[in-house]
């Protein structure tokens, strides 16, 4: 309670303050300043969901700037649109043309999605510049401001109106990130394959978030031509990007706080390099900010040399350089790049990551308690024991060019039961699980679940059809925690419609999912640890909160992925004891798993996979004897056995 | 008539085309052992562009300015592989794609001030008289172009494939954990496939350079056409960024013709963007079987 009062105090003194700034200050340059902090604080929020939350690298987002300006400017000057149509105007070309490059753009990751928003920049700064009978080219585009209700608006008007928007759309992202689609942007950085996996749909959310940061993007491009008033396609190019960047990455990632230090430092960029003065205090107290830095963490070991030096080095370029070149403004694009150069390597968190830690230290805020865990009878509703078929699998098969991994699968799995999956390494079990959770295409038979058909080739919709599953090797959220992995697959629970989420009201529901994950990871045994971060859990941990993780689907079919591999003694028998306590809750289960006493101790029915066919099913006791499993693991004396017919055997 | 001139920016533009081919093999080389390329890369053909013409300013005759532009390059794509690339991927961190663009701009702010903001002519040897082939005209600069492009690239090929040192690259590429495994040092390989492609691009500005002249923005447009190319044609297939250059090469001479020269850069990066949502492993890329 007393971090949410210090939080919201803190933005609403520095709100207030900014907003009775023009009542006292009348020096109009000032003004100006603050007028684009504003601007540039709600593009960079925009900018920071890309950059911060999805971990992309965006170089597009000027370009979205400049395309919400010119929709702005055209609104005004073409079709006469007043003040808010036009804002709207510019808002709305944002989402659209954001949605539209994510569309195909996102498929991709890391360095092709960086080309490919590069590539939509360049292609919209050529379309800007040629489309001479409606932007006016390389000429530009005048524009007026036009009354605002009747008004004629002075700067100061002007200001309130874009620190407003600021505050609104300041209140508005952190409503959306705090909310599970705030958790579902994260988690999808981190395991795209599981957050599909968890029905939580990862290509709907990127485009999702895309398209909003786009947005906020087009917005802060309205402002910008109303600001400015006059427009050029060459305004908005790469070396605004740059800057940009240098401004959420100095600020610090993920943080609404980071991308309005960002502004400011984009903001007073210009006037740094005019005065030679400041330029001298400035780099010189960056090159010893990176020598003390630099030699605490050599001293303390918690830097490696290179991470202490480089940035050392490239300050120690800037403040001496500074000496020695007649004008700072020609040097402008290799002073960002050694600024920015400094921040990436040795503050990667940003200005605001690493004060967070400082001040969380100050002030000594606990995080606000979590609820008491909710009843498992709510979260995980006992199942009635059916007696039909969960899962029947007809004549399955999965090719991969020439190697047959799944060739002709047929099996059942009871309703209630655990049915367990083996064979040797290479025998097909992988595979099979794969293409029943929507990985793999079958390339050939049916699958159906409770006997209705089961999707295809869509973990998302297999998901959503009632199975979740664990992976072999493990695909946690690994920079959320425990608790929170549980709560982005929570089914169920989140209802409310994005516009209200905006607004604020997700916070009713997150009580309720704090409570339902709570009871999943009582059941787990790591209720204790709810706030640690996966990544930081021990193995055995971290295997357990996979099923807990699965379990939030609330699935009628639970596929458990080898779930003791690797694992210690003491923890394979705690995992025997948790998928114990998952079966009484009249879970169907599929259990892979190499260690056979696992398996003689969890399974009501055992089917055998050797060749990606089956070569014996029944009970464990009675598959162990089996003379062809005996053979498939470990070999005949006198090598292959006859072949006696390639049918399994009945059990 | 109209054909013959449709067939003449269509060979002239391929021609072109070869250069983003060339670049787009510089990112081939570095993406195989790092999965990593040099956003900076256009920055590398600028600088060594401008070096080269200083020797050759100095007096330095042509087959001596080449391997000293090419070794120029080489260590410029040693620094960039020092400074921004190597930290970011011993973190398995996409920083590296932030770094190199920031070390780029810093080798372009450079530039600006030693070597100025003017676009300079290249002197060469080599004679830009028109020679007709088949009614096409093509000239010897032009020819020198396709001949250089196509030597490096086979000169590399061969050495990966015929050297020790080569088989230790494939080997990286292949599979860089087992390859330690073995006994090679993958930060060895990833620096040895940084210099690579920094000589290769070099190549590229010496080689260009006397079609365009030398200014800071030389390389400004060229990048972006040889990151189309290299995602259009996938990012390992040498042959394909061949096949993709001269392509693209032509069709953005046909569309300056047709639609006005502001629009030359429209082709390639739409077809970038088609291409990924299309086959975004690329044309002549394989697509990875997922694995979980």
């Amino acid at each position: 309670m007393r971090r949410i009062l210090l939080l919201r105090g803190a933005e609403l003194i520095v709100f207030a303050l900014l907003g009775t700034i023009p009542l006292l200050v009348v020096n109009p340059y000032a003004l100006g300043l603050l007028t684009l902090l504003a601007i540039y604080g709600i593009l960079l929020i925009g900018l920071d969901v890309t950059v911060g939350y999805l971990g992309q690298v965006n170089l597009g987002h000027v370009a979205f700037l400049g395309l919400g300006a010119y929709a702005a400017g055209l609104a005004v000057t073409r079709f006469g649109l007043g003040m808010v149509p036009a804002l709207a105007a510019a808002l709305v070309v944002g989402l659209l043309l954001g949605a539209l490059l994510a569309l195909p753009a996102l498929r991709l990751e890391g360095p092709q999605f960086a080309l490919a928003t590069l590539s939509f920049a360049a292609l919209s700064t050529t379309a800007l510049n040629e489309l001479e009978s409606l932007t006016g080219g390389a000429q530009g585009l005048s524009l007026e401001r036009p009354p605002l209700f009747g008004h004629a608006i002075t700067p100061a008007i002007f200001y309130w109106l874009c620190m407003i928007l600021l505050a609104l759309v300041w209140m508005v992202m952190r409503n959306l990130l705090s909310s599970q689609w705030g958790r579902a942007f994260e988690a999808l950085r981190d395991s795209p394959i599981a957050t599909d996996a968890m029905g939580v749909g990862t290509y709907y959310h990127k485009v999702a978030a895309f398209s909003l940061g786009s947005g906020l993007g087009g917005l802060a491009g309205g402002l910008y031509a109303f600001n400015f008033q006059y427009l050029q396609p060459q305004s908005f190019v790469y070396e605004l990007m740059i800057i940009l960047l240098l401004g959420v990455v100095l600020g610090g990632r993920k943080s609404l706080w980071g991308a309005f230090v960002g502004a400011t430092v984009v903001v007073l960029l210009p006037n740094l390099l005019s005065n030679r003065l400041l330029f001298h205090l400035f780099s010189g107290a960056g090159f010893a900010v990176a020598l003390v830095s630099g030699l605490r963490g050599l001293l303390k070991k918690t830097t490696r040399p290179f991470q202490a030096f480089a940035p050392v080095v490239a300050m120690g370029i800037l403040a001496i350089g500074g000496f020695f070149v007649e004008n700072t403004e020609d040097w402008r694009k290799g002073i960002f790049a050694l600024m920015l150069f400094s921040v990436v390597v040795g503050l990667p968190e940003g200005v605001m990551g690493f004060l967070a830690i400082f001040l969380a230290k100050l002030f000594r805020m606990p995080p606000s308690a979590l609820p008491e865990p909710s009843d498992l009878d709510v979260v995980l509703p006992p199942r009635a024991q059916g007696d039909g078929p969960m899962l029947v699998l007809a004549d399955l098969r999965r090719h991969f060019g020439g190697v047959k991994a799944v060739d002709g699968l047929s099996m059942q799995v009871r309703a209630g039961t655990i049915h367990g999956l083996i064979g040797p390494n290479g025998s097909g079990k992988s595979t099979v699980v794969n293409v029943i959770s929507g990985l793999y295409t079958a390339t050939s038979g049916g699958m159906s679940l409770r006997g209705a058909e089961l999707p295809q080739g869509s973990l998302n919709r297999v998901a959503r059809a009632g199975v979740a599953r664990t992976f072999q090797n493990l695909q946690l959220f690994s920079e959320l925690t425990a608790i929170e992995n549980v709560m982005v697959a929570l089914k169920g629970v989140y209802k409310m419609p994005l516009p209200l989420v905006l607004l604020g009201f997700a916070r009713l529901e997150e009580r309720r999912a704090q409570a339902d994950a709570l009871a999943l990871l009582d059941l787990i045994g790591l209720k204790d640890q709810a706030r640690t971060k996966a990544k930081d859990l021990t193995y055995g941990a971290q295997r357990f909160l996979e099923i807990a993780r699965a379990l939030a689907r609330k699935p009628d079919l639970l596929i458990l992925d080898e779930p003791a591999a690797g694992l210690a003694h003491p923890d394979v028998i705690q995992q025997i004891e948790i998928i114990k306590r998952v079966h009484a809750r009249g879970v169907t289960i599929i259990l892979i798993e190499h260690h056979m006493d696992v398996v003689s101790e969890l399974c009501d029915q055992v089917t055998v996979l050797d060749g990606g066919k089956v070569i014996a099913e029944g009970a464990p006791d009675v598959v162990k004897r089996h003379p062809k499993v005996i053979e498939a693991y470990l070999g005949t004396a006198s090598g292959p056995a006859p072949a006696d017919g390639a049918e399994p055997l009945p059990a | 008539m109209n054909a013959l001139i449709i067939g003449q920016m269509a060979v002239s533009g391929a021609l072109m085309g070869l250069v983003y081919a060339l670049i787009a093999y510089g990112f081939q080389l570095t993406y195989a052992t790092s999965k990593s390329i040099n956003f900076g890369q256009g920055e590398l053909v600028m600088v060594s562009a401008f070096f080269s013409l200083t020797l050759t300013n100095l007096g330095a005759p042509y087959w001596l300015m080449v391997p000293g532009g090419l070794l120029f390059g080489a260590l410029l794509g040693l620094i960039v592989e020092r400074a921004g690339v190597r930290l970011a991927l011993e973190q398995k961190s996409e920083g590296w794609i932030l770094l190199s663009i920031i070390i780029g701009l810093f080798f372009f702010s450079a530039a600006e001030n030693i070597w100025g903001r003017d676009d300079r002519p290249f002197p060469t040897p080599i004679s830009a008289d028109p020679i007709n082939i088949f009614g096409v005209d093509v000239t010897r600069l032009e020819l020198s172009v396709a001949v250089g492009v196509l030597a490096i690239m086979g000169l590399v090929e061969l050495f990966k494939r015929r050297t020790l040192l080569g088989k230790a690259f494939e080997a990286v590429s292949a599979d860089r954990d087992a390859a330690e495994l073995m006994g090679i040092s993958a930060t060895r390989t990833v620096m040895l496939s940084y210099g690579l492609s920094g000589a290769v691009a070099a190549l590229a500005g010496i080689l260009v350079s006397p079609i365009t002249t030398v200014g800071p923005t030389m390389a400004s447009a060229l990048i972006l056409k040889a990151f189309s190319v290299a995602v259009v044609a996938g990012l390992d297939s040498g042959f394909g960024v061949v096949v993709i250059g001269m392509a693209l090469g032509a069709l953005e001479s046909l569309a300056s013709f047709y639609l006005g020269s502001g629009w030359r850069e429209a082709p390639g990066l739409t077809l970038l963007i088609l291409a990924l949502a299309v086959r975004p492993t690329g044309v002549f890329g394989k697509a990875a079987i997922r694995k979980v």
